[in-house]
């Protein structure tokens, strides 16, 4: 993925780079938007959604670049930010907040060290995250590409 | 835009001469009012106008009839697919992606529309 010393750049390199720049400004943006929610978490926790949706982006992401600690984070983080839009009590939007705060912290580490393992810490942030979210219902249903694909063969 | 800018790679890869980049919705209304489009590749979440919301003008304008609409992305979840079906999408890309995978996908949805024999 990065060129060896005193080597040209590839365009595959290029693009590389500049899908890893635009992650960091997708993670820097989710960090403002949980900044917004913690300022009034009740009056704002319709900003989960904003926060999801960037998620989701760092999971697509991340996924086209081979990235699957990443997404596996970002995925937890888009589920349960949905959760926090609908959470019902101040302790239930709390602990949301809380979560992706670990989220988001956890996905700029490995944006930046991205060639890494996954390590120890990721792993217990992972447990974690997936005990919270299954406390909150578990992640919603979703489609593989192969089931879509059949979908879309029998809709002729 | 580096996912655009790979995409327009792949397309011109698997054969396309002429691809058009635009980064929402709303530009690519005004490049489809002035170019003969055959394809649309669209990410669901785009501001200000989404891909859905795209997906759901072309179906409703009979001069747009032929024109293929892939939707790549990473929104898998089920209610969201449906939604996209019931709109009229042709096709439906998880990711990651292939050039292969796109290939194959594209093709195939044009030679559904008689885009191509």
């Amino acid at each position: 993925m990065t060129p060896d010393s005193g080597s040209k750049p590839t365009a595959s390199d290029l693009q590389i780079q500049q899908f890893v720049d635009e992650l960091s400004g997708f993670a820097a943006s989710a960090q403002q938007t949980l900044g917004v929610i913690e300022l009034d978490m009740e009056a704002n926790k319709s900003k989960f959604e904003v926060f999801a949706t960037m998620m989701l982006t760092i999971r697509g992401t991340s996924d086209q670049l081979g990235f699957q600690h990443v997404s596996q984070i970002a995925r937890l983080g888009e589920e349960i930010a949905i959760k926090g839009v609908s959470a019902e009590t101040r302790p239930q939007i709390r602990k949301c907040v809380g979560s992706l705060w670990d989220v988001i912290t956890t996905v700029k580490h490995l944006i930046v060290h991205r060639e890494g393992e996954t390590g120890e810490e990721q792993k217990i942030l992972i447990n974690r995250l997936e005990y919270t979210l299954n406390a909150f219902g578990g992640a919603r249903p979703t489609f593989d590409q192969d089931e879509i694909s059949k979908l879309i063969e029998e809709q002729g | 835009m580096a996912l655009r800018l790979r995409l327009r790679d792949l397309c011109r890869e698997i054969g396309f001469k002429e691809v058009t980049l635009s980064s929402n919705g709303e530009e690519a209304k005004v490049v489809l009012a002035m170019d003969e489009i055959h394809l649309i590749l669209a990410d669901w979440y785009t501001e200000p106008v989404s891909g859905l919301e795209l997906l759901k003008v072309i179906r409703q304008n009979p001069k747009f009839q032929n024109t293929v609409f892939v939707m790549i992305t990473a929104e898998n979840t089920r209610e969201k697919v449906i939604e996209a079906l019931k709109a009229g999408v042709d096709d439906y890309l998880v990711k990651p992606i292939t050039a292969a995978q796109l290939q194959s996908k594209v093709m195939a949805a044009l030679m559904k529309r008689k885009v191509i024999g």
